[in-house]
């Protein structure tokens, strides 16, 4: 396990070193990314990721309630992304430039799927499948939920973008080394909470 | 037991989120992680380099736990049950156009998937309920179609469950692998 930490570290301290030493002319249309070519030796069929993949609902742990409650209506919202680890990197402003598209995540782009319309800063958003990614600044990002589905999360195709938000950014009381997204229950339906390093970022949707 | 912590855990997450606004009650990393395998393999790679060669087929999302020196088929995934081809959440398999598997249509759309394992073959379930956790409350009403696919043998252990697809010559193998044992599930797009 200890080994494997090390491994990851070392990938990431590799990865890290070759982003700063590109030419800042030449921009290649892909970045790095040490997941798409990392092979774990004792797997000669599917490598493990890194950053392992997630998955939450709205209701929280909707399969979970399905199972022990057998509800019957289908969930409202689920979001499956990559949790990338902090690793003692500087995450915004650092990993994550400014005012430049993130994949909110690692590796596949985020997918969130809408079970039903909602609303979302007033705008009906859904029923449907959005790749989602966002443009991070200092006190505020914007939120993008794009059609492009079942894209690589390194390249956006902003022509195909749906819905943009903007929201605030707070801080979170405790450094968060798992990026995390996780729906938690409003008065008016739920928050996509976003969380990574000291950043937390809030998307208000709200269910009628 | 583990479905009890975890819904005492959504318990607490869901009276912390109404208590606190701060999100510091974040979720912890699965030590099952999931992952997504695609058909063609690769597929998300290849739509953002401009090099897909043929249309999206199938996807497949399912949590991946680990072998840790136990002993997995006739012990840990017991012969003869249902098993939900994984760990946490019921895998997912979502077709994007009507494929056939053991002969009968199965339209496009999202299905969930098990399997009941026996030492020589493995009948693989595709299952109406999606969105569920595990086997618990697999419900065989809901089945679209069961599948005999024979175990082969591995040359190497695999220390991850593993699911990937490629292709056959009538289509596509959904392909199973854990510990030493490899079963290939025919999915044919004719």
């Amino acid at each position: 396990m200890n080994r494997i930490l090390a491994m990851t570290a070392l990938l990431f301290l590799l990865s890290c070193n070759e982003a700063e030493n590109e030419p800042v002319a030449v921009k290649p249309p892909l970045r790095p990314d040490s997941n798409i070519i990392r092979k774990e030796p004792n797997n000669p069929y599917v490598s493990k990721d890194v950053s392992a993949m997630d998955i939450s609902y709205f209701p929280d742990d909707y399969p979970v309630l399905k199972m022990t409650r057998g509800i019957s209506n289908p969930p409202v919202a689920r979001v499956i992304y990559s949790r990338p680890h902090r690793q003692g990197r500087k995450i915004f402003g650092g990993l994550l430039k400014w005012g430049e598209p993130w994949r909110l995540g690692a590796n596949e782009a985020t997918e969130i799927e809408f079970f039903r319309s909602v609303t979302i800063q007033g705008k009906r958003v859904g029923p449907g499948r959005f790749v989602m990614y966002a443009v991070p600044q200092e006190k505020e990002w914007s939120i993008i939920l794009n059609s492009n589905t079942y894209s690589w999360g390194l390249k956006q195709d902003s022509t195909k973008n749906v819905h943009q938000f903007r929201v605030p950014v707070q801080a979170t009381p405790s450094t968060v080394e798992d990026f995390t997204m996780v729906f938690q229950r409003t008065g008016t339906g739920a928050d996509l909470v976003i969380a990574w390093e000291d950043v937390v970022a809030r998307l208000p949707i709200t269910i009628k | 037991m583990k479905n009890l912590l975890f819904l005492t855990l959504s318990i607490l997450t869901l009276s912390a989120a109404q208590a606190q606004n701060n999100g510091s009650k974040v979720p912890a990393l699965d030590k099952s992680p999931m992952d997504m395998a695609y058909y063609p393999a690769n597929y998300p790679v290849l739509k953002i380099q401009d090099k897909t060669t043929e249309p999206l087929v199938a996807r497949v999302i399912y949590s991946r736990p680990q072998k840790n020196n136990r002993a997995v088929f006739g012990e840990l995934v017991e012969f003869n049950k249902v098993w939900r081809l994984g760990a946490n959440e019921a895998t997912e398999v979502e077709f994007y156009r009507d494929v056939k598997i053991g002969g009968k249509k199965v339209p496009k759309g999202k299905y969930t998937m098990y399997a009941v394992v026996s030492p020589t073959e493995w009948n693989i379930i595709i299952n109406k309920e999606t969105d569920i956790w595990g086997a618990f409350k697999y419900d065989e009403k809901k089945d679209v179609v069961r599948v005999n696919v024979p175990v082969q043998k591995t040359n190497e252990m695999v220390e991850p469950f593993s699911m990937y697809f490629d292709k056959n010559t009538n289509g596509v193998n959904l392909n199973m692998a854990w510990e030493n044992q490899l079963v290939a599930l025919p999915i044919s797009l004719k």
